[in-house]
């Protein structure tokens, strides 16, 4: 069978001239830069599918502890169990929080920071997430927006964002318990930087309320 | 240049159909993925983003910034002589600003120190401090304080910690705290050791907030287990601020005996050749910055290294004296098989230097575990963790399987050594086996009481071995929880001396002990000495004495067993050496004894007012004593403001500041730069694919 060599230019190049001593190193080259860009990329994407892949196992775990278990691990081998599940009405958004908030954790979802309250309860929570998966929804919060959580217990907390501010990774005072019931959320500044590790950090202030009334289905 | 014709050779031409499949492949998925890849980038990048510019509410939590605290330079001189030392240290608080100003330090001493002397110099004059009992001297310090009179008040927090405030210093004026102590030098393996630390690293302080005192010096609060946190926490220079309290060291050594090996293995020192026996050390480099412990290390001359020293000082009508006993190498016993329980201090304040050296002994420990042995590892940070569920047998497989997780440990979060001590003293294992526990930590934490009462509780027939890490290991929890874990403790302080200080502790872990040490008096002399119990010997440990007689006559003698043999030894008391400061030592160790009896169950309002008494007579600084001195004449005008200030100190050498006051979650994965990196890789494939093609047909 003859080849096709209508299909473009390249392939239907008329006067081929065989050099494979030039041409084997710079096809290996090219066909392992294939090989690692592929790698590269799926590492990329498996980030990506790992965490919202998880929020999946999560929610099942959540609806357990719900029903009154305890430290409900999402797989058998997690070192974590959801504490919270977040939701931001106007933006019709829903993260389950998991137990501590080191890398490990956080890859699965948003991580609650241990040492500090439960979120839900008396004093300053503070959760961490990620800028570009679970947390990205942070740079749409806005002054005034509702945020809930919902405790193990199955009661739901209503807060108002206070405040958002741009601050450096050694700023630890955001996690101090003095002041009114609140919730912290800390994510990676600025949302569009490609590589991890900045010290920047973006944080959200959301402060207990009463108020239900003034609650939006969108946005003013 | 042969064949022309692709159709003339078919299988060039069986190639170039898979080339161009492949090719058609690739292009079709770089394409998508770069596709896909700008998409997801540009949905992020679309909506541009938002500055936040809202003031910060919750700023006020910060606790704001220090006002400009005074200068501190610290001036330390030795006098060694035989088995003692005396030292004096000079602290100078430099008041660089326009206002006047109360400086607050809060600083190391050995743990051994029994400070005996402290003086306020103001000019060229020199105000001689009193003992008295903590509470009165603070409200004597308080008054002279507001009447503006020149005032300093020193007191301990711990035995290795202690405060010195300084009120009303003038603008741009100095004034200088000159404190003496007394203490035994450290003498094992035939090696004398003096330290000085220099800082008081940042302790981690567990417990839930309590509400804090009205002035709030330390960056901790205090806490329901740690009530003084905020006292024993000064304020941290971050590394960029430079290193700050400046310290002058010099040594004036006597050793009584030919000096074979002198050595400062933290700093460099200029040493002068006085004589055989005597040498003038000081630091090479003038001064250092207070950021890392200072050490002092000889080694008598092999014929003259002492077995037995008897030092006495007559005082008010008293002889005090200080015995020390080296009893014989003991032969290699036995061998026993043992469980040895490693435990690694994992958290924040490790990190760095402090790790490496640990891991490097920890790893140097499990390879010389023996067949026959068992062992465990627990690693503690935030929460302890152990290797296995139980001791596991020494073998290939698990000593590698050990030391690859040690190696894959990282040091990060709080230090929660109570769970650790739970996890290491749960000797509910057979007991075939001697158990032994080696805890490698910095001891950077501020409930030792704690720990000590559940070490004593825990102890049971393990036995307890601290290995202190890095720069400026807290030796009060070492040394104290190696006694109440009736064990014995050593230092590792870079990592050039984990072989060596490993080895030795291995020696210690596997030689026969010296066990129920009795000291008697001759009959008819009446003596009070310390410690009431003598603790354990291990390899190459003297047994060490402060006593308190009413005449020199007759032998005291020693006894203990090892490997069931007894060993005595005895002493004429008439034959003694000239010593200074005997009594100083002799009520330190009379206090230690007493404050350790509350930890046995003795009523503490009991034991206070004994400890004041004798601290008073003596004139010494205790948890309970204080020193205090008051110039008389006011100097600051009754219309000047004063500004309370603590002097900050230095990060330990080797430590990593944001490991240890620790830094917000990390929010951001790689993904974007992966898949971004990813596609232009493929991309790049591509078009050396298709340039690939281009030469194969030019």
């Amino acid at each position: 069978m003859k080849p096709d060599l209508s299909w473009g230019a390249e392939c239907a190049w008329p006067t081929a001239r065989a050099e494979p001593t030039r041409s084997w190193p710079w096809r290996s080259l090219a066909l392992a830069l294939l090989l690692i860009g592929t790698l590269q990329f799926g590492r990329g994407a498996w980030i990506q599918a790992k965490a919202w892949l998880a929020q999946e196992l999560i929610a099942h775990a959540w609806s357990r502890t719900l029903n009154g278990e305890k430290q409900v691990k999402p797989w058998p081998w997690a070192d974590t169990w959801p504490v919270a599940r977040l939701s931001v009405p106007v933006l019709g958004i829903e993260r389950y929080v998991l137990a501590g908030a080191n890398g490990s954790v956080i890859a699965f979802g948003p991580g609650h920071l241990s040492g500090t309250p439960v979120p839900g309860d008396a004093g300053n929570s503070v959760i961490g997430g990620h800028r570009d998966t679970h947390l990205a929804f942070l740079r749409h919060v806005k002054p005034g927006d509702a945020l809930e959580i919902e405790r193990a217990d199955g009661k739901r907390i209503l807060y108002r964002v206070l405040d958002a501010n741009v601050l450096d990774k050694r700023d630890v005072w955001v996690a101090k318990q003095e002041g009114p019931n609140r919730l912290t959320l800390v994510t990676c500044y600025p949302f569009d930087a490609l590589r991890a590790g900045g010290p920047q950090r973006y944080v959200v202030f959301a402060f207990e309320s009463k108020n239900r009334g003034g609650e939006r289905g969108t946005r003013g | 240049m042969k064949n022309t014709n692709p159709a003339a050779n078919p299988r060039l031409v069986a190639f170039d159909l898979i080339a161009c499949v492949a090719l058609a492949a690739s292009v079709a998925l770089a394409t998508a993925i770069v596709l896909i890849a700008t998409v997801l980038l540009l949905a992020g990048r679309a909506e541009a983003a938002e500055g936040p510019a809202g003031t910060l509410l919750l700023k006020r939590l910060d606790g704001g910034h220090a006002p400009s605290a005074p200068l501190l330079s610290t001036d330390v001189t030795f006098r060694v002589s035989g088995m003692v030392a005396r030292a004096r240290v000079v602290q100078t608080f430099h008041n660089a600003s326009a206002d006047w100003v109360e400086g607050v330090y809060v600083f190391p001493l050995p743990e051994n120190a029994a400070v005996d002397r402290l003086q306020l110099r103001v000019g060229k004059r020199l105000i001689e401090g009193e003992v008295r009992e903590r509470g009165a001297a603070r409200r004597t310090y308080e008054q002279a304080r507001a009447n503006g009179q020149r005032a300093t008040l020193m007191d301990q927090e711990r035995p290795n910690i202690f405060t010195t405030r300084v009120a009303n210093i003038g603008p741009r004026e100095l004034v200088a705290v000159e404190l003496e102590y007394q203490q035994t030098l450290r003498y094992d393996n035939g090696r004398y050791s003096i330290r000085f630390p220099m800082v008081v690293a940042p302790r981690y302080i567990p417990g839930s907030l309590k509400v804090s005192a009205p002035e709030q010096l330390g960056w901790s609060p205090n806490t329901d287990q740690v009530p003084d946190g905020a006292r024993i926490t000064p304020p941290v220079l971050r590394p960029e601020a430079g290193p700050a309290n400046p310290v002058t060291v010099r040594v004036e050594l006597d050793a009584g005996v030919p000096i074979s090996q002198l050595a400062s293995p933290y700093h460099r020192v200029d040493v002068r050749h006085v004589s055989e026996s005597k040498r003038q050390v000081e630091l090479a480099d003038g001064s250092v910055p207070a950021n890392r412990d200072f050490e002092l290390t000889w080694v008598p001359q092999s014929t003259h290294a002492p077995q037995i020293a008897w030092f006495t000082e007559q005082k008010e009508g008293r002889h005090y004296g200080l015995l020390m006993v080296l009893p014989p190498a003991a032969a290699p016993g036995a061998r026993l098989a043992r469980e040895v329980v490693f435990v690694l201090d994992t958290s924040g304040s490790m990190a760095g230097a402090s790790i490496r050296q640990a891991k490097d002994a920890l790893g140097m420990a499990l390879a010389r575990l023996a067949p026959g042995d068992r062992f465990n590892v627990i690693e503690f940070n935030s929460s302890a963790q152990m290797l296995f569920a139980d001791a596991q047998p020494v073998n290939p497989r698990n000593v590698r399987r050990a030391i690859d997780w040690v190696q894959s440990l990282q040091a990060r979060g709080g230090t929660e050594m109570a769970a650790a001590l739970r996890l290491a003293l749960d000797d509910s294992d057979d007991a075939g086996h001697v158990r032994q526990v080696v805890f490698l930590t910095d001891g950077a934490v501020g409930n030792e009481e704690a720990l000590f009462r559940l070490i004593r509780e825990g102890l049971g027939e393990t036995r307890l071995f601290t290995v202190g890490i890095g720069s400026a290991p807290n030796s009060h929890f070492m040394t104290k929880a190696a006694e109440i874990g009736r064990g014995t403790f050593t230092y590792i302080g870079r990592i050039e001396e984990v072989q060596a200080k490993m080895a030795a502790l291995f020696a210690k872990l596997e030689s026969p002990v010296m066990k129920s040490l009795e000291v008697h008096w001759p009959a008819g002399v009446r003596a009070e000495s310390w410690p009431a119990r003598i603790p354990d010997l291990y390899a190459g440990e003297p047994v060490v004495i402060a006593a308190a007689l009413d005449r020199l006559e007759g032998e005291v003698r020693l006894s203990g067993t090892r490997d069931q043999r007894t060993w005595e030894a005895s002493v004429p008391l008439a034959l003694n050496g000239g010593g200074a400061g005997m009594g100083s030592l002799w009520a330190r160790g009379k206090v230690e004894s007493l404050i350790n009896s509350i930890r046995e169950g003795a009523p503490e309002d009991e034991v206070r007012t004994q400890v004041i008494e004798l601290a008073t007579a003596h004139g010494l600084v205790t948890k309970y004593t204080s020193f205090v001195a008051v110039d008389k004449t006011p100097a600051r005008p009754s219309d000047a403001h004063l500004k309370l200030a603590a002097v900050p100190t230095n990060l330990p050498d080797g430590w990593e500041y944001d490991k240890v006051f620790g830094e917000l979650p990390q929010g951001s994965t790689d993904s974007r730069h992966a898949m971004l990196t990813g596609a232009f890789m493929l991309l790049l494939a591509l078009v050396m694919l298709l340039a690939s093609r281009r030469r194969r047909f030019a």
